[in-house]
């Protein structure tokens, strides 16, 4: 078993192994997704790169698919680069090296929830604190909106529920565990408080736990279908906490009311604060690099592109690791794909098999090179290892040849 | 293996002598059942004219004493490798410190271990709810929040 980095979702757990004997694949630590994510990054038998024209596919050579993905690029007017959060920082950064250098707009899948609110001045607010602060501190802690259960699978026994720190002496036996969902969920078994709240509701009841932890309006009543001695009982631990940290998922981000949702969000950490505790909020999030995306891209990247590329401005798009025909809102996917595109990813899904040019490249994991951003946005390295022999091109040496190819053909 | 306490109660005393920590022969039976108490820990069985009780009943719990036949059942097919499991279990963070920390057990000492992305129980006859701790022990289940794990 040799150690290995995690790509499999944002937590980019470090404190994991694998070995790779022939056909067979073993892991230590990783969960049932990172496993899966692992067996399906080894076994890409069918990469390859691909060009397709006008109802014809042809495997070729990675240097021929460049070629026409530079020619795809220079010829449209105004390209979009578009996806990301799969990528190693190293890679965003050529990304967006490139679209300066063509004039392309570049764009993320961050965009659609996660980024909304990070540039919300969360981020500027300081209200974010790393994992293992929350391990080591972490009194009260709150998934508001996110299921890890179903999604980050190791965040509750890594960092957040179940280990022991500094300060949390008996692990779970020193937190208290809140989760407000719309709905009955599996984390919801590991906790002291557990608040079903109909949707729409969260801003209501944000706002109510303020008032009352700061005095202003004490909760008398039902808040959001949740009764006030429930509330209260929530309210006296979290005031009895040395340190509360919100997890905030795509149930607050993506619920149509994000603006009020999270200024709730970030006057309910400062409430807790002003009365004298410390307090602290995080994204859930699952894409692996989402973080890297937001701390790279946001400034490079162009607001409101989806908004345009169904409005028509893109006349080409460079798609990397994500299935965006699949993943994204019916208008947007249906713009994609009236254009040409280009895809950098594994292989599989549609957008894959419908683009004009296909690449396929390996997995970070595999690879062992570069960094990503983790949930708390700390920088994780990928570490080498003796992977499977044959794997497809890096995605960062794909990016930096399109790169040069386009410089050339500007020249 | 699911032990019947009613069965187990047949073959007491039935005299709810006290003698016993449970103190009646039901309460004594039904933590016989979670292996919690063996049958030597009725000091009434112990004396003349319960041999062939006693016999029978050393019988009926001796699988749940050895190490393949089990209390606790782990569900694969449910199990995420969350690794609250690992975590919780006081005999991992004993025998393996660090993941009591949360990080990912290696040590192939502790009960549980997640390997290819499920949780395995390796080790099971150090878990407390077996002799010689006989604790009533529960985290691992408590803490499975997608009901791998059922302890009995
Ligand atoms: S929690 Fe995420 S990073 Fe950690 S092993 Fe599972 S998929 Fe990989
Ligand atoms: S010692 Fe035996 S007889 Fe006495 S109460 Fe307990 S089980 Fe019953
Ligand atoms: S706690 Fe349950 S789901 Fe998690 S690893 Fe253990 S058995 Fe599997
Ligand atoms: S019952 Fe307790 S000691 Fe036994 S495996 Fe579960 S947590 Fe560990």
């Amino acid at each position: 078993m040799e150690d290995i980095v995690c790509s499999g979702c944002a937590l980019l757990c470090d404190d994991v192994a694998a070995e790779v004997k022939g056909e067979e694949i073993s892991s230590l630590g990783l969960c049932r997704l990172g496993h899966q994510h692992l067996i399906s990054s080894i076994k890409m038998h069918d990469a390859k790169s691909v060009v397709r024209d006008t109802g014809t596919e042809k495997t070729v050579s990675i240097g021929v698919a460049l070629k026409k993905a530079s020619e795809i690029l220079l010829t449209a007017k105004r390209p979009l680069l578009y996806g990301w959060s799969h990528s190693t920082d190293e890679t965003i950064t050529k990304g967006i090296e490139l679209a300066k250098s063509i004039g392309a707009a570049f764009d993320t899948t961050a965009s659609l929830g996660l980024v909304q609110a990070l540039i919300h001045k969360l981020h500027s607010k300081q209200l974010e604190i790393d994992l293992d602060y929350v391990r080591n501190n972490g009194e009260f802690i709150l998934y508001w909106g996110s299921n890890p259960t179903e999604s980050s699978h190791r965040h509750p026994s890594k960092f957040a529920v179940l280990p022991r720190g500094e300060n949390i002496p008996e692990g779970i036996e020193s937190r208290t565990i809140g989760v407000v969902d719309v709905r009955n969920t599996e984390t919801m078994k590991m906790a002291n408080h557990r608040l079903i709240i109909p949707p729409g509701a969260d801003a209501e009841l944000l706002d109510a736990l303020s008032s009352d932890i700061l005095g202003k309006s004490p909760i008398t009543g039902d808040v959001a279908g949740i009764s006030a001695q429930e509330l209260l009982g929530l309210v006296r631990n979290v005031k009895k906490s040395d340190c509360t940290v919100i997890f905030y998922g795509s149930g607050l981000i993506n619920s149509g009311n994000t603006e009020a949702n999270l200024s709730g969000l970030q006057t309910l950490i400062e409430s807790v604060r002003e009365a004298g505790k410390q307090a602290f909020a995080l994204p859930m999030a699952t894409e692996p690099n989402i973080m890297g995306v937001t701390k790279n891209a946001v400034e490079a990247g162009d607001g409101d592109t989806l908004r345009r590329l169904v409005a028509g401005e893109f006349e080409a798009a460079l798609i990397v690791g994500d299935d965006s025909l699949v993943e994204l809102p019916g208008p947007a996917a249906k713009a994609f794909a009236s254009i040409p595109l280009i895809y950098v990813g594994p292989p599989g899904g549609i957008t894959d098999a419908k683009a004009r040019v296909s690449i396929h490249v390996a997995d970070s994991m595999l690879l062992g090179s570069g960094k990503m951003h983790r949930l708390d946005f700390v920088e994780v390295p990928y570490k080498q290892w003796s992977a499977h022999p044959k794997q497809p091109a890096a995605e960062f040496d794909v990016i930096s040849r399109l790169h040069e190819l386009v410089t050339k053909g500007l020249k | 293996m699911k032990l019947n306490p009613m069965e187990l109660y047949n073959l007491l005393p039935k005299t709810n002598c006290r003698l016993c920590e449970p103190k009646t022969c039901m309460a004594f039976a039904t933590k016989m059942a979670l292996g919690d108490v063996l049958p030597d820990d009725c000091p009434p069985l112990l004396e003349e004219g319960f041999e062939k009780n006693l016999e029978k009943l050393r019988e009926l719990v001796a699988p749940m004493q050895s190490a393949e036949e089990t209390g606790i059942k782990l569900d694969d097919s449910k199990c995420t490798g969350c690794g609250n499991c690992v975590v919780v279990c006081p005999v991992d963070v004993a025998v393996e410190p660090e993941t009591g920390h949360g990080k990912a057990g290696k040590s192939r000492d502790t009960v549980f271990i997640v390997e290819n992305g499920i949780s395995k129980i390796i080790n099971l006859e150090k878990c407390r709810r077996f002799p010689p701790d006989r604790l009533n022990c529960r985290v691992c289940e408590q803490y499975c929040c997608t009901d791998a794990i059922e302890i009995w």
